[in-house]
C-alpha cells in the first residue's frame, strides 16, 4: 500500500501554502536585500557564477516544480543551473538532432536515453552538490546542476551581482559562491544578518568561459 | 558513364529523405543520413591535371572549364543501440577509377557512457586515420573551404585505417572540466601502398577523396613504363590494400581546452616491408609525426594550422638508401571567420619533397606553396554557396617528363552550389 507518500503530498503542499501565506505577512517586516557582487582579479565582474546564502535559525521553503535545463544548439542552456535540493528538473531537447544526457556526478549520477523532444520523466536532485552534465554524442557539451540546500540563491548578471533577500532576524548568513571558471579555494563569506551587501573579489584568475556564442558558431559541431 | 548513374541514385535517395523528413517525429530516428550534391563552375589554369593522367596539382585543368558536378556524398549513419553506431561515407564523382561501391569510410562506433571523468572509446572498421582539422563537416567534408590543405588532400587521397582504434579521454574536475586531455592509438591494415602518390605525383590541393577499391593513376613517369625499371607497377596505385599482412599504427595525444584551444600530436607508422609488391602494387613504408592547432584568436578569428614531416621509401636498400627514398613536410596555417550566414576563409600552404635515392629517371623532389582564398554563405539549410580562389606556385622538375614547364603557378576559381538533405 502506498497512500502514505500521497498524504505526505498533501499534508506537504498544504503546508507550503500555510507558509507561503505566513511569508506574505511578515516579510515586509523581516526581510532585507543582500547584493552580492564578484569582481575578479582584474576588478571586473564575473557573472554567471551560483550563488547561495544558508542562514542559521531561518526556515526552509520547501523546492518549487520542475525546473528546465535546455539542450539547444548542441549546448546546456542555463550553462550553469542553481537549484534547491529536492527539485525536478526537465531536460528537454531543443535540437533536431538526438542528445544522451548523462551524469557521472556520484551521488546525482543519471542517464537519459537518446531522445529528442521532451520523452522523459524530468529528474529529481535529492542531494547537495555539483552535478556535471555531458552529451555522450557531443562531447563538448558541458553543463552543470549546483543543487543547494537553501532556499535562498542565484546567478550573477552580467555586471556580476546578484541581489537576495534573507530573514534579518534570523542568525548571520554564509554566502558561497561556484563557478568552474573560478580557482581560488576561500568561495565563502559569513556575514551579519543586517548586512547590505557583501562583496568577493577574487584573487586568481578566471578559467576561460565555455564556448561563447561566437565560438559555437566559429567552431561547427555536427 | 557509371559515374552519371551514380549521381541519379544520389538524387533520388535526397528526394526521398526530403519527403520522409516531412513526417519526422520527435523520437530519434533510427538512422540518420546527410547527403550533398555539387554543381560546380570551374575555371583552371594549370598543367593538365594528374587525374587526367598527366601530373598537374590540380583536380581540374582547362578541359574542364565550365558547369560540372562536381560532387556527391551520402553520410549514413544507423543506431544499433544507444551508445553503438554504425557509420557510412560514400562518395561520388565522375572519375570513376573502378570503384563501385564509392565508399570512403565504414565502421562501427561504440561510445559507452562514462561512469567517471574518464571516457573510452572504440572504432572497427574502415577509417580516417585522425589527421585533419579541416574536414570536420558530414562527409569528411571542410567547413571552410572546397579543396582540402596539401596535408588533408593526402590524407584523402591515401590513408585509411582498416582496424580499431581506442581511445581513453579525461577531463579532470580540478581543472574545472574545460580541459581535455586523450589518447587514440589505432592498429590497421591495408594502408601499404600509401606514399607512393606524395613520391611519384607529389602534393596536391583538391577535394578528391579516394574510395576503398579506388585506383587512382599515377603521372606516366618514366620509371614504370614497359621495359624499366619499375615496370612491375600498374599505371595506377591502389591506396588502400595490404600487401605484407603486417599492422600499422598511429597514435595521437590531444590537449584541448573547450573549443578555444586544440593541440594534437600524432606519429603514423604502416610498418610495411617495403620490398612487398603485390598484384601490380609496389609496398611502401611510410612513416610521419604530425602537430595540429586549433585556436580562436582574437577578434573571434579561428585559426589552424597543421604541420606534417616524414618519409616514404620503396625497393632494395642500398647503403642505407632505398631504390625510392624520399622526405616529404608540408604546413598550412587556415584562418576562419565567421559572420551570421557567411564564412571567410584564407590558407597559405607550403610543400617540400626532398629525394634521397640516384636513380635517374625517376626525379621526385619538388618545393612549393599555395594560397586559398574562401568564401561561402548558407543561403538555407539545403543550400550552400561557396566560391574558392586556389593557386599554387610550386617547382618539380618531374614535369619536364611530360614536356611541361618546371615551375609553374597554377590556378584554379571553383563557384559551387552545394544541395544539402538532412534527415535525423
Amino acid at each position: 500500500m502506498n497512500y502514505w507518500p500521497m498524504r505526505q503530498q498533501a499534508v506537504y503542499q498544504i503546508g507550503q501554502l500555510i507558509a507561503a501565506f505566513m511569508m506574505t505577512l511578515i516579510a515586509p517586516v523581516f526581510a532585507a536585500t543582500l547584493e552580492i557582487s564578484i569582481v575578479d582579479a582584474n576588478n571586473e565582474p564575473v557573472p554567471n557564477v551560483a550563488v547561495y546564502v544558508t542562514q542559521t535559525g531561518a526556515t526552509i521553503a520547501s523546492s518549487p516544480g520542475p525546473i528546465v535545463m535546455d539542450q539547444r544548439d548542441i549546448r546546456f542552456e542555463p550553462h550553469i543551473l542553481v537549484i534547491q535540493k529536492g527539485t525536478a528538473v526537465e531536460f528537454p531537447n531543443s535540437d533536431v538532432i538526438a542528445h544522451h544526457v548523462y551524469s557521472f556526478s556520484k551521488p546525482n549520477d543519471f542517464v537519459l536515453p537518446l531522445y529528442k523532444g521532451n520523452p522523459h520523466e524530468p529528474v529529481l536532485f535529492e542531494h547537495e552538490g555539483i552535478v556535471t552534465l555531458g552529451c555522450n554524442i557531443h562531447d563538448h557539451m558541458l553543463g552543470y546542476i549546483v543543487v543547494v540546500d537553501t532556499d535562498i540563491f542565484g546567478s550573477t548578471d552580467e555586471a556580476g551581482t546578484l541581489s537576495v533577500v534573507i530573514d534579518d532576524n534570523s542568525g548571520a548568513a554564509t554566502v558561497s559562491i561556484w563557478s568552474p571558471r573560478i580557482r581560488d579555494k576561500e568561495l565563502t563569506q559569513v556575514v551579519a544578518a543586517t548586512s547590505k551587501s557583501v562583496a568577493f573579489s577574487l584573487k586568481e584568475k578566471l578559467r576561460p568561459a565555455h564556448d561563447p556564442d561566437t565560438e559555437a558558431m566559429l567552431w561547427p559541431e555536427y | 558513364m557509371a559515374g552519371i548513374l551514380k549521381f541519379q541514385i544520389l538524387i533520388l535517395i535526397a528526394v526521398t529523405s526530403l519527403t520522409s523528413a516531412a513526417l519526422a517525429q520527435s523520437e530519434p530516428a533510427r538512422y540518420r543520413l546527410d547527403a550533398g550534391l555539387d554543381v560546380s563552375y570551374i575555371d583552371a589554369s594549370g598543367h593538365p591535371s594528374w587525374l587526367e593522367g598527366s601530373a598537374g596539382k590540380l583536380r581540374y585543368d582547362s578541359d574542364n572549364d565550365g558547369l560540372l558536378l562536381s560532387r556527391g556524398f551520402v553520410d549514413y549513419g544507423y543506431r544499433l543501440a544507444d551508445t553503438l553506431t554504425m557509420s557510412i561515407n560514400a562518395e561520388i564523382y565522375l572519375e570513376d577509377f573502378s570503384s563501385t561501391l564509392d565508399l570512403t569510410e565504414a565502421y562501427l562506433e561504440w561510445r559507452p557512457i562514462p561512469r567517471s571523468a574518464n571516457r573510452y572509446q572504440l572504432k572497427v572498421g574502415a577509417f580516417y586515420p585522425r589527421i585533419s582539422l579541416e574536414n570536420s563537416d558530414y562527409g569528411w567534408s571542410s567547413p571552410y573551404t572546397l579543396s582540402s590543405s596539401a596535408i588533408n588532400t593526402w590524407v584523402g587521397e591515401e590513408l585509411r585505417a582498416y582496424g580499431a582504434e581506442f581511445a581513453v579521454s579525461r577531463r579532470p574536475e580540478a581543472l574545472g572540466g574545460a580541459h581535455k586531455f586523450s589518447l587514440h592509438a589505432s592498429m590497421f591494415y591495408n594502408n601499404d601502398t600509401a606514399g607512393g602518390l606524395i613520391a611519384w605525383k607529389g602534393w596536391s590541393l583538391h577535394d578528391r577523396q579516394s574510395r576503398l577499391g579506388d585506383e587512382v593513376p599515377l603521372p606516366p613517369i618514366p620509371m614504370i613504363q614497359p621495359g624499366m625499371w619499375f615496370d612491375a607497377q600498374d599505371p595506377f596505385i591502389t591506396p588502400i590494400l595490404e600487401i605484407d599482412d603486417t599492422y600499422g599504427y598511429y597514435i595521437d595525444a590531444e590537449w584541448s581546452i573547450n573549443k578555444r584551444f586544440l593541440l594534437r600530436a600524432t606519429h603514423y607508422d604502416n610498418r610495411t616491408d617495403p620490398l612487398g609488391y603485390k598484384d601490380g602494387q609496389f609496398a611502401w613504408y611510410t612513416e610521419f609525426d604530425q602537430l595540429g592547432v586549433k585556436a580562436t584568436l582574437p577578434g573571434d578569428i579561428g585559426l589552424i594550422a597543421q604541420w606534417m614531416d616524414g618519409y616514404t621509401v620503396w625497393g632494395r636498400l642500398t647503403d642505407g638508401i632505398h631504390a625510392v627514398d624520399v622526405g616529404f613536410e608540408s604546413q598550412f596555417v587556415l584562418l576562419t571567420r565567421s559572420f551570421d550566414r557567411h564564412r571567410i576563409s584564407a590558407r597559405y600552404d607550403h610543400f617540400e619533397i626532398s629525394e634521397q635515392d640516384q636513380i635517374p629517371l625517376d626525379e621526385n623532389s619538388e618545393n612549393g606553396h599555395a594560397w586559398t582564398v574562401s568564401y561561402r554563405y548558407s543561403i538555407s539549410e539545403n543550400l550552400t554557396l561557396a566560391a574558392e580562389w586556389l593557386e599554387i606556385t610550386s617547382n618539380r622538375p618531374a614535369w619536364a617528363y611530360f614536356e611541361l614547364a618546371e615551375k609553374k603557378t597554377e590556378q584554379q576559381l571553383q563557384l559551387t552550389l552545394r544541395m544539402f538533405f538532412s534527415r535525423h
